[in-house]
């Protein structure tokens, strides 16, 4: 009789309890199992996005063997094609995207962390962090109404006027000024990975201890020092990873790009003269692409899936890498 | 049932060279003690010197993280619990333990103390409100909660809070109820009221307890373990432990000029 | 102390400050001028029709996005039914095993790609295995697509939720002999609740922003139609293809779409962050 006031009886464990032990034994087996495959169907998918990939630009890659990569040809009638000048666009576009959106980002995180007063912190953060959220394609509406006019009517003639004139930079600025082209492409990609940098950096500036801080201002150190010699050190892998993201995200951009890079098949030496990227390509042709073209869009998608993955492993090895060499990982 | 004659007394648990690794760290070395059955035994000594690990040890609390093993024999009632075929979960139900941090599930009170009695029996909702009513007196905690039940358990105060951990630990009437500096974090007032409650409980139970506080084992407990480095020093009555303790070092932390 | 060198020192910080609030005022004003803009351009062109009416045809006047919006809602609800239970379990499978498991540290690794994968290429993938072997765009197809998007994000926040929750709470619920499934269930993932459904808000907020993969995927329809099995409007396309046009309509009509996404997905974020900072209270 278990009666619920009574003590503890006997040491053995009722028949009761071994058959509720025996039935738990079999729920957690059953738990383990259940919840690891779906932890593989992650992994699953993944295997299959790339087999998927590779089946379907075989023939291109078949076709037109490893030159495919290097190769700047794109005629849609006679069905050649080349990965070049899509691959140059994007990887172009992003580099220009990330030479301006990091020292911002920076600006901002160091305002945040360092010189805000402490009411405007956390709306200012917010604000931040909620820009990160806009979709893409905003940026790309504003890119081809607002900015593309805009740079046209006094944007690119400055930079024209002033950086075109000198040497070995000039061609950069050269040629007609239509608003929309590369650097176009690359300023408005900027600020669309702009708000995600700065949030990762800001977040990783508010990681460090106030007492290293306070250790570095109490020998006299100034506030720019602070940031250089000790928050940057510190919070370097993190940074570097919320810049390898923002770099994956550019690489990646369809709409913010596509509506600004002109959509030309090109390369020109001018930022001004409009390109196209790996991800605006297969915005822009997928629709209609006969056979062998649909086969080199699925190539360029496989050689943009391979590059992010690259981007990602060689953003993974350095922090690895500058973990062991702090000595926070062995 | 007659009462055992010879007034031999029995014991909860056994010890026999119970050593501890850390990965390759040895936590415990050679522990051997006997817990009596319906006493308070106390587990003192500096920081580091393997009480809550031994503690641990007595549920195989440590089983859940790879890379800490222990070898030896733990007796419960005569069975090794340090057998790879005990039953882990079996084990626990028997033998409960409280925690420094007071930990209540994110839960109704009721269902705090409802949640580990559901898991062996199957009680109706009337006798389940009973238990749950016994529990919490058990706890010394019923009167402050009777009247909202229904709230959360993290709605109490600390001391409250460890109460109702306790509360949740007689619940499932383990035999053994092991506690780990169950009032490092609690006030004056609130530790006074466990250590009342703990001296209630060893009427039924045998009740282990890892302390910081010399005085609270002095005040509380039948036995007392001193422990440095992972070894036992000295075990004995607890009047004999700190009126004319054996061994120097014992003395010497005792009397604080170590520790 | 040396005068110059302090001297030198003092104006190295001055120009780093500024240079850094010169960078921030620049970038957030441009940020907000964008934001200004939408709201701007967006709100002109929002009236009731928008909701009443479906996508005018090229050259006919008025319409709205009725179609588009119904669609939009369908293929990212579809999306978040699906990869809310599959991420949820594997982020515990993570949580709960991740320690002892290759498996786990595999998933984990596949899932940072994931993260940063291109979600083009995500339409594409799609495109290949479900709509070519269909045989035409579906609705379904879009809401795989997104889903491939929105399982890492939950996968990641929940793994990272639960990890939150102190491991004295899990102790204390193996002490009283609880199996491990209910410890997982019942205790962690209850005091975790408001963080994962906060990853679940803010995956949903990822994907309705999305127009990539669903290009190649659920297509667009002129008509207002609820059929997943067919090409099904939606918000994100639709502003695509109205606003490279050159109809003044169609252009209005895909600033007031863009300002609908952007306001849900701000929503969605701000819920998500209130939800949060409400329970995190521990």
């Amino acid at each position: 009789m278990n009666s619920p006031l009574a003590s503890p009886q006997s040491s053995a464990p009722t028949a009761d309890m071994l058959a509720v032990v025996k039935k738990q034994r079999l729920q957690d087996f059953l738990f383990h199992k259940i919840t690891m495959s779906f932890s593989l169907l992650v992994l699953i998918a993944l295997l299959a996005i790339i087999a998927s990939l590779w089946i379907s630009a075989w023939p291109a890659f078949n076709k037109f063997g490893i030159g495919f990569i290097w190769s700047d040809e794109w005629d849609i009638v006679n069905d050649e094609f080349g990965a070049l000048i899509a691959i140059y666009g994007t990887l172009v576009s992003s580099i220009i995207a990330l030479v301006i959106a990091i020292p911002l980002a920076f600006g901002i995180a160091v305002f945040l962390t360092e010189m805000c007063p402490v009411w405007l912190r956390r709306p200012l953060g917010t604000a931040v962090e909620l820009l990160a959220a806009v979709p893409s394609i905003i940026y790309g509406m504003f890119g081809l109404f607002i900015f593309a006019p805009l740079f046209a009517d006094y944007g690119q003639p400055a930079l024209q006027s002033t950086l075109g004139q000198m040497p070995i930079i000039g061609p950069l600025f050269g040629g007609a000024m239509n608003g929309v082209g590369m650097l176009a492409a690359g300023i408005i990609l900027a600020f669309m990975v702009l708000p995600f940098i700065a949030a990762v950096m800001r977040d990783v500036f508010e990681i460090v201890p106030p007492i290293l801080r306070e250790s570095a201002y109490g020998i006299g150190c100034t506030t720019w020092e602070v940031v250089r010699y000790v928050v940057l050190p510190y919070t370097q892998r993190g940074v570097i990873g919320g810049i390898m993201l923002g770099l994956g995200r550019a690489l990646g951009e369809t709409m913010a790009v596509t509506f600004v890079i002109g959509n030309s098949h090109r390369i020109l030496p001018s930022l001004f003269a409009p390109g196209t990227s790996i991800a605006s390509t297969l915005a822009n042709e997928f629709a209609e692409a006969g056979d062998m073209h649909l086969s080199a869009l699925f190539a360029l998608g496989f050689l943009l899936f391979a590059i992010t993955f690259i981007g990602l492993a060689l953003a993974k090895i350095m922090i690895l890498r500058t973990e062991r060499a702090k000595g926070t990982r062995t | 049932m007659l009462q055992n004659a010879s007034k031999q007394p029995i014991n909860a648990i056994e010890c026999r060279g119970v050593n501890f690794y850390y990965g390759n760290f040895q936590g415990l070395n050679d522990i051997n003690l006997d817990i009596q059955e319906h006493k308070v035994t106390a587990f003192i000594g500096p920081s580091g010197c393997g009480k809550s690990t031994l503690l641990r040890a007595l549920n195989r609390m440590y089983s859940l993280y790879p890379g800490q093993r222990a070898e030896g024999e733990i007796n419960l009632y005569g069975q090794n619990i340090l057998s790879p075929k005990q039953d882990l979960n079996l084990l626990r139900a028997q033998v409960g333990m409280v925690f420094q941090k007071p930990t209540p599930f994110p839960m109704s009170i009721y269902d705090n103390i409802a949640f580990g009695v559901r898991l062996y029996e199957k009680l109706n909702k009337a006798d389940m409100d009973q238990r749950v009513e016994w529990a919490l007196t058990k706890g010394a905690i019923w009167n402050e909660v009777k009247d909202k039940l229904g709230q959360s358990g993290l709605s109490l105060s600390g001391g409250q809070q460890q109460r109702l951990c306790i509360a949740r630990s007689v619940a499932v009437k383990p035999k053994v109820i092991l506690l780990d500096e169950p009032t490092s974090a609690l006030d004056p007032i609130s530790t006074a009221k466990v250590e009342e409650l703990i001296f209630e409980l060893k009427a039924d139970y045998t009740v282990a307890i890892v302390t910081h506080n010399m005085q609270q084992a002095a005040r509380i407990s039948d036995f007392t373990a001193y422990m440095y480095l992972g070894e036992l020093i000295e075990f004995n009555n607890t009047s004999e432990v700190f009126t004319n303790p054996k061994k120097k070092a014992t003395e010497d932390y005792i009397t604080g000029r170590f520790g | 102390m040396n005068q110059n060198l302090y001297k030198r020192r003092k104006l190295t910080n001055v120009i780093g400050l500024v240079a850094s609030l010169t960078a921030m005022t620049l970038g957030l004003f441009v940020l907000l001028w964008i934001l200004f803009i939408l709201f701007k351009n967006g709100f002109a062109a929002l009236d009731i029709s928008i909701f009443t009416q479906s996508t005018p045809a090229p050259g006919s006047e008025g319409g709205g996005l009725a179609n588009a919006i119904v669609g939009s809602l369908m293929i990212v609800g579809c999306a978040a039914l699906v990869s809310t239970p599959i991420g949820i379990f594997a982020g515990i499978y993570l949580a709960e095993y991740g320690d002892e498991s290759k498996t786990a540290e595999l998933t984990r690794f596949v899932t940072d790609i994931m993260l940063s994968a291109p979600s083009i290429v995500l339409g594409l993938f799609v495109y290949a295995i479900m709509v070519a072997q269909m045989g035409h765009f579906s609705g379904w197809a879009g809401s795989f697509a997104l889903s491939l998007i929105a399982v890492p994000v939950v996968v990641r926040t929940t793994e990272n939720m639960l990890r939150l929750v102190p491991g004295s709470l899990r102790e204390a619920a193996f002490a009283l002999g609880a199996p491990r499934w209910k410890v997982a269930t019942l205790v962690t993932l209850r005091a975790a609740k408001s963080g994962v459904i906060t990853g679940l808000l803010l995956a949903a907020a990822r994907i309705s922003g999305e127009t990539a993969p669903l290009l190649f995927t659920a297509l667009n329809n002129q008509f207002f139609s609820t059929n997943m099995n067919a090409p099904i409007a939606n918000l994100p396309t639709v502003i695509f293809q109205f606003a490279m046009s050159p109809y003044e309509n169609w252009i209005s009509l895909a600033w007031g779409g863009a300002l609908l996404i952007t306001l849900s997905v701000l929503l969605l974020n701000i819920v998500a962050r209130v939800l949060f900072r409400e329970k995190v209270k521990v």
